[in-house]
């Protein structure tokens, strides 16, 4: 059934002022039109200008939450620019992510790699999540840059790394000097990347990452961890050598 | 996983059974060797015993808990909860049992984690938080009793799959019922009785929704942040995060953020059985059917399986036949050709215990993998995640057990996962 563009005036005047506790009941004309607009690409433009709009208003957080939501399923390269302000917010980088995350436009991955050179701490983190998620490789660099020293971010860079999986991101972790909480991510990191390569039928790249962290790890770790790791080693040996 | 990373100590479980004192918010307590420590008759020493913790130790926690607790060859050690009123009661229950007031208790389950004496968890938290803890519990070694519904997202079942098998660990997905409560069903559809099984009809409510309950001031018995964690950031409600079993508003069970709703958490059960009852548990749905409203009827959704198996969500009792080959209740209902099969041997709890608990033990000593392993719960429970994804998208979908995507669907494929909030990342 077509949707008169018109009739979602008053709803988004009342999405514009709605606050947590406050009444649903004419966000349910949204919820629909954004559903019907699958397949009505003039219908789910002005939807998504509406919700980016109001982005950059005043709307209260729970408004805004709600237009990420719409965004995470029907936003484009066009509501980019209105999400990505929201990057270094604390209160809304997340449900901006929750919405870039999911854009397969370029120009949201270059949204988010834009913000990890500018934003510090957990929402750093966030940016190295979300690019992560989409296996930005363009990251690449400004991911091994921060795989460095002790720190939450730098595990969270460790771990993008592993998710991309590649020779290139193999590479930079076994180069990476760490310690702490980012050396042990750096190991589950270099065992996601092992068992990539062996999937891609490098049995060596991935034999020679089992066995270097097999030295480091030592012929009886004492801890759970230590003897979790050395299994996964064995275990990937194994894997790689039968598959 | 950079912030749920657990920071491991130097010592080994001996020397911590030496030496023990816990850290962080836990209740330090030197170690004495008591007569509970060194075994008797019935109760083996505690250089013998699965050494234990529970994260997420109300409501079902609780009752997990009290399982474990029951079993003499669990050390029982640990209690983990953002919510005061849990935490202590965990405690309490775990310090009678062992008669003595060692039990530590922490808010934070990194700090539990990082505890090498450790050996394996129970985890009851809400679903948003299953995937970061399994994941992280696998990390530091250890083995994992998960309630269900395992996940909360399409793709956070490989995830936790890839993290079991990597590490090498036993984690078991916690729905009891399966095996416990669908006897009736499963018997003799494995005894080949039911014939060649078609169709299956499963009645249990909804999909979860939106929380935009008002904020009211956070009392100071809970730790909102850590409660929340990789959800998006939200007021204090305390129907937020009530852990009462309803799912039609004032529960975490009936939010989006949380939960999958009904039809994950109860649909954990349900389709648990009937899957289990089918021997579809190895497969995941390779079409997901959505019938709009009709005639009165209200929409309701199917998958099918590549093995022209269909499962029917809440299908309008006209529309089905009116008498299936066996049931449980109108929960469940299966229909097959009627015409004997070969029977199967339905497999059972390891050695022949009589809980799922048990049967996690037993494979935690024996390194088998258990009833409910990590994989076949993560198969179970996309059957009705992808049901859910329809409702929402109100349409048909195709899955590619290859690519673990939508075909075709870009849209749905948003669906398959979520941006978890900082700093948490898997």
């Amino acid at each position: 059934m077509a949707i008169d563009p018109k009739s979602l005036d008053a709803p988004f005047t009342a999405l514009a002022a709605f606050d947590w506790g406050g009444d649903v009941q004419p966000l349910a004309a949204i919820d629909a039109a954004v559903i019907a607009s699958h397949g009505d690409a003039a219908l789910r433009a002005d939807l998504e200008k509406r919700l980016a709009d109001l982005l950059g208003g005043k709307a209260p957080s729970a408004a805004k939450q709600y237009a990420c939501r719409k965004l995470c399923l029907i936003g484009t390269a066009g509501c980019v620019p209105a999400l990505a302000e929201l990057l270094g917010s604390k209160e809304e980088s997340h449900m901006a992510r929750f919405a870039l995350q999911q854009i397969a436009a370029p120009e949201a991955a270059a949204a988010l790699r834009k913000a990890l050179g500018e934003v510090a701490g957990d929402l750093k983190i966030g940016m190295i999540a979300s690019l992560a998620a989409r296996r930005d490789a363009e990251s690449l660099p400004a991911l091994t840059a921060l795989v460095s020293g002790d720190s939450t971010v730098a595990a969270a860079a460790a771990e993008a790394l592993g998710m991309l999986g590649t020779p290139e991101a193999a590479a930079a972790l076994a180069a990476a000097k760490t310690s702490g909480v980012a050396a042990e991510a750096v190991v589950d990191a270099r065992l996601a990347c092992a068992e990539a390569s062996a999937k891609a039928g490098k049995k060596a790249e991935a034999k020679s990452i089992y066995e270097s962290i097999l030295k480091a790890v030592g012929e009886a770790p004492a801890t759970h961890r230590g003897r979790a790791v050395r299994m996964a080693c064995q275990r990937g040996m194994f894997a790689a050598m039968e598959g | 996983m950079a912030a749920s990373r657990a920071f491991q100590p130097s010592s080994s479980r001996r020397d911590f059974l030496k030496t023990a004192a816990t850290a962080g918010a836990g209740v330090a307590a030197p170690y004495v060797i008591t007569s509970k420590a060194l075994g008797d008759a019935t109760t083996p020493p505690a250089s013998d015993r699965i050494v234990m913790g529970g994260i997420g130790i109300g409501n079902m926690g609780a009752g997990d808990q009290g399982a474990f607790l029951g079993m003499k060859d669990v050390q029982y050690v640990a209690v983990c909860d953002v919510r005061t009123r849990w935490r202590e009661e965990g405690k309490k229950r775990a310090d009678q049992r062992n008669g003595n007031g060692d039990c530590a208790a922490y808010v934070d389950f990194r700090e539990l984690l990082a505890r090498d004496d450790i050996d394996a968890v129970h985890i009851a938290t809400p679903d948003h938080w299953h995937a970061i803890m399994t994941i992280a519990a696998c990390r530091a070694g250890k083995d994992v009793y998960l309630q269900k519904p395992e996940t909360l997202t399409l793709r956070e079942g490989p995830l936790m799959v890839s993290a079991a098998r990597r590490y090498g660990r036993v984690v078991s997905g916690g729905s009891q019922r399966v095996l416990d409560d669908y006897r009736g069903i499963v018997n003799p559809c494995w005894a080949g009785e039911v014939g060649t099984i078609k169709e299956l009809d499963i009645a249990v409510g909804g999909p979860s929704m939106p929380c935009y309950l008002p904020a009211v001031p956070t009392p100071p018995d809970i730790d909102w942040e850590l409660w929340l964690g990789p959800a998006p950031q939200q007021p204090f409600n305390p129907g937020r995060c009530d852990g009462n079993f309803g799912t039609g508003g004032g529960s975490w069970r009936s939010y989006i953020d949380y939960s999958g709703g009904s039809l994950t958490d109860w649909g954990a059960h349900h389709f648990g059985g009937a899957i289990f009852a089918a021997d579809l548990r190895e497969l995941q749905p390779s079409k997901v059917v959505y019938h709009p409203a009709a005639n009165g009827h209200p929409a309701y959704v199917s998958v099918e399986y590549p093995n022209a198996v269909s499962i029917h969500h809440n299908r309008p009792h006209p529309l089905r036949p009116e008498k299936p080959s066996v049931a449980h209740g109108d929960a469940i209902r299966i229909y097959g050709d009627g015409v004997k099969r070969e029977a199967k041997a339905v497999p059972l709890y390891r050695n022949g215990v009589g809980s799922i608990y048990a049967d996690f033990l037993e494979c935690v000593k024996s390194r088998e993998k258990p009833f409910r392993d990590i994989e076949l719960a993560a198969n179970t429970m996309m059957s009705p995640h992808m049901i859910g994804i329809a409702y929402r998208l109100e349409r048909s979908l195709e899955w590619d057990r290859q690519t673990q995507a939508f075909k075709g669907d870009a849209e749905a494929n948003r669906l398959v996962d979520r941006a978890r909030r900082e700093p948490w990342i898997i």
